[in-house]
């Protein structure tokens, strides 16, 4: 299995103070993050935590108790000079290349503070200073521009053990007048702006109104472990759309907050954003009720890491036609993909909980299939089984009894899934970047590159009104016509699984921009945003009715807060396109007569069976065998002779 | 007149006679209904689909020899079925015919006129292949 719970938990942004959720740059970043956990290297903590800002009046202070000297060679951990916390110690980074290396034993639970101050003292000295485990190799955290040119890394520690703190110059440069002085001590920081701390839970919310404007700060706290976490308090009416809006960032400091939207019990979450602005965070949501609502704003990168200020814009914003939105399932997991049954139950992947659940018109949840690692695309295959695309690199098979077997075991990393209307089977595969067909078996066919297209594609895919199968590269989305790829249009936001309408209209999901987008078959937008209820929508599929016939509903998974949403129907114009298998309109018997001579069947039908035959341009006893597979009426077992 | 009649009478009973005396000693045997066998000979192991004629006397229906053969069939006038075979095909009975008269069977004619392979790929030759009727 390749899907871990802890990368799933980080993909769920349900434990606001400790998880990462997704940024919605690509899926293909969705997707690893679905699969193995890659221990960080120095490299990349580096390059996450780089950051060049400028930032002044600190709120975080050590109190220095001793002052004490390096003893060089101190350059490496075996020879590191010893602090202690409240120590301030100097130094000097001579010649080029210099490293200091501090060390300190520390407990399980303090906060610790390093702070470097050299260029605010008129030293040439630009620090660069990384804290590393008891291990002696894992950066535990990197700071170079925090006051200034200087440096500081705030960092709860987690084991009680021998950490150390290396210090360097800026690209490596050093001289004899380099020198630092470095303050080892513990967080402490007060409110600050209109926020009124403690407002850590929804019950010492600080208020603040529609329209305006609060500020505060996120600070760690010494009784804080999680790291600071200010909520705010408004009412809402119902019917309005509400935006939260953090600019942290967009201050000039160095930041990562994030931001999530409580119903009125304080604990159901209604949306979640961490870098919808850069690392800043903003997010929409549909208010179904009038009443109390929370929005919380702390930090994801360290929730105990540097402080910084923020403000929170709290607005009403227009809705789109699609608006408001209706919860129709949740506590779901971490809902991704989506399939609706011939009879119109939604079926809906829970990565997290490893199942496909089924959800009624009723709003009543079961599960449907059990067991299936990281289920991602859903699509109902021609002969009413659903299509599972599993996180470990499977595609498997559900009955309508909830029997799961493989069916496709041939790909790399397959992802999304459709049916077309021939009865084929599509998948994306990101191993290779390219399309994969099947037959309605699950025998391969073909393989389609699309490394040409660019982007992160080929993902989400869909079959279009034409039979074509759709695919988005992140913000584009690309047909493969001719079995080569053809941009159909761009887009600003990255696009997840779409569907179309009856007359060729694309509704795309934009998780990050936690908004659905109507366009015209050529892109043109017409309804930006079509619905801005949704926290971060990832699929969309039209609903059918009990007839199977494909109706003016549409729903969507929203992962981030478990849910299964619906759109407003008033705002949905038209029914959508037919998905999946389409049943032919003649019986076996009508093309088993046709091909003996007996004519009966249209050119276009006999095109159909020969499109889901051999396609060598006539209707022969090929094609016949293939419908009679894609009925499911061919016989199986071996011929007595 | 008498002895015409009794001449014409003696005549009849020796034509009677001469009747039943070839009657009793190899005259053509007499229509006897049943089955008859198509049976398929192919150079291949993977076939899956055929298409085929037999023409000859008339046939009163036809089958596939077993449950997992699928057989469609069309008549074409008195003397010619075609029909369409889907399965999994080897070389050995495939059809079962219920013709009026077993007798006849070498007055059949089978001909194979497409076959495609599992993979719905129609042979491009059928070069090896043969179809032939018998008891």
């Amino acid at each position: 299995m390749r899907t871990t719970p802890l990368v799933l938990l980080a993909l769920l942004g349900a434990a606001p103070a400790l998880a990462q959720t997704p940024a919605g740059g690509s899926w293909l970043d969705q997707v690893r993050r679905l699969r193995p956990v890659r221990t960080p290297t120095v490299a990349t903590v580096k390059a996450a935590h780089r950051l060049t800002l400028s930032r002044s009046a600190p709120s975080v202070a050590a109190s220095p108790s001793t002052t004490i000297d390096e003893h060089e060679p101190n350059n490496t951990v075996a020879t590191a000079d010893s602090a202690s916390l409240g120590d301030r110690a100097s130094g000097v980074v001579d010649p080029p290349g210099d490293v200091d290396v501090w060390f300190l034993d520390l407990t399980a639970g303090q906060f610790l503070s390093v702070d470097v101050d050299a260029s605010v003292a008129g030293s040439p000295l630009d620090p660069e200073i990384s804290l590393i485990a008891s291990d002696g190799r894992t950066v535990l955290a990197f700071n170079d521009d925090f006051d200034g040119f200087d440096s500081r890394i705030s960092y709860r520690i987690a084991t009680s053990g021998r950490y150390y703190v290396a210090i360097t110059g800026f690209g490596n440069e050093g001289s004899p007048q380099a020198r630092y002085a470095i303050n080892f001590g513990t967080v402490t920081c007060a409110a600050v702006g209109t926020e009124r701390e403690p407002n850590d839970g929804p019950a010492t919310a600080t208020p603040i109104a529609i329209g305006d404007t609060g500020s505060g700060e996120i600070c760690a706290r010494d009784d804080n472990p999680a790291g600071d976490v200010d909520y705010w308090a408004f009412t809402a009416q119902a019917g309005t759309t509400i935006e939260l809006d953090v600019d942290a960032e967009a201050l000039g400091v160095f930041s990562d907050p994030f931001l999530a939207a409580y119903a009125s019990d304080g604990i159901t979450q209604l949306a979640f954003n961490d870098d919808e602005d850069g690392s800043d965070s903003r997010l929409q949501f549909s208010i179904t009720t009038t009443g109390p609502y929370y929005a919380a704003v702390s930090t994801i990168a360290d929730p105990g890491g540097n402080p910084f200020p923020y403000r929170l814009h709290v607005r009403l914003i227009a809705q789109g036609p699609g608006d408001p939105i209706t919860v129709r399932a949740d506590r779901l997991g971490f809902p991704l993909g989506l399939a609706v049954g011939s009879t119109g139950d939604l079926f809906v992947g829970d990565v997290t909980g490893r199942r496909v659940v089924r959800v009624t018109s009723q709003g009543v949840v079961t599960n449907f299939a059990t067991g299936i690692p990281g289920p991602e695309g859903l699509a109902f295959d021609a002969f009413g089984n659903l299509l599972v695309v599993s996180g470990d690199g499977a595609v498997y098979r559900v009955t309508p009894q909830s029997q799961v077997t493989p069916f496709i075991t041939d790909a790399g990393i397959p992802f999304w899934i459709a049916v077309a209307p021939d009865g084929r089977v599509w998948l994306t595969d990101l191993s290779d970047r390219s399309l994969r067909r099947y037959s309605a078996t699950g025998q391969f066919e073909a393989r389609f590159d699309a490394i040409d297209i660019g982007g992160f594609g080929p993902g989400p895919l869909a079959i279009g009104p034409s039979g074509e199968p759709y695919f988005s590269n992140g913000t584009e989305i690309w047909k493969l016509a001719n079995g080569r790829p053809e941009r159909v249009f761009g887009n600003a936001f990255v696009i997840w699984a779409f569907a179309f309408d009856v007359v060729g209209n694309i509704y795309a999901p934009a998780p990050a921009a936690g908004r659905i987008t109507l366009f015209d078959s050529t892109g043109t937008a017409l309804a930006d945003p079509f619905a801005v209820g949704p926290d971060a929508p990832q699929a969309v599929a039209f609903g059918r009715d009990g007839t199977g016939a494909t109706v003016a509903r549409l729903f969507a998974t929203d992962p981030r807060i478990s849910r299964l949403i619906e759109v407003n129907p008033g705002g949905v114009a038209r029914p959508g396109h037919p998905v999946g298998y389409v049943t032919p309109p003649f019986a076996i018997d009508v093309a088993a007569a046709s091909l003996l001579g007996a004519g009966g069947l249209s050119p276009a039908e006999l095109l159909f069976l020969d499109s889901i035959g051999n396609r060598n341009g006539r209707y022969d006893v090929g094609d016949l065998q293939a419908y009679l597979r894609t009925l499911g009426g061919l016989p199986s077992t071996r011929s007595k002779p | 007149m008498r002895g015409s009649r009794w001449i014409f009478a003696m005549v009849a009973a020796l034509a009677v006679a001469a009747a039943c005396s070839h009657d009793s000693i190899g005259g053509p045997p007499p229509a006897r209904a049943g089955t008859l066998i198509v049976r398929l000979t192919t150079p291949h192991t993977d076939d899956g689909a055929m298409t085929f004629q037999v023409s000859g006397p008339p046939i009163d229906s036809a089958i596939g020899v077993n449950a997992s053969l699928r057989l469609f069939t069309r008549r074409v006038g008195d003397s010619t079925i075609v029909g369409a075979l889907v399965g999994r095909l080897a070389s050995g009975a495939v059809v079962t015919l219920h013709v009026r008269d077993v007798g006849a069977a070498a007055a059949y004619t089978a001909t194979l006129r497409e076959v495609a392979d599992r993979q719905d790929a129609l042979r491009g030759s059928l070069t090896g292949y043969a179809l032939t009727v018998a008891p």
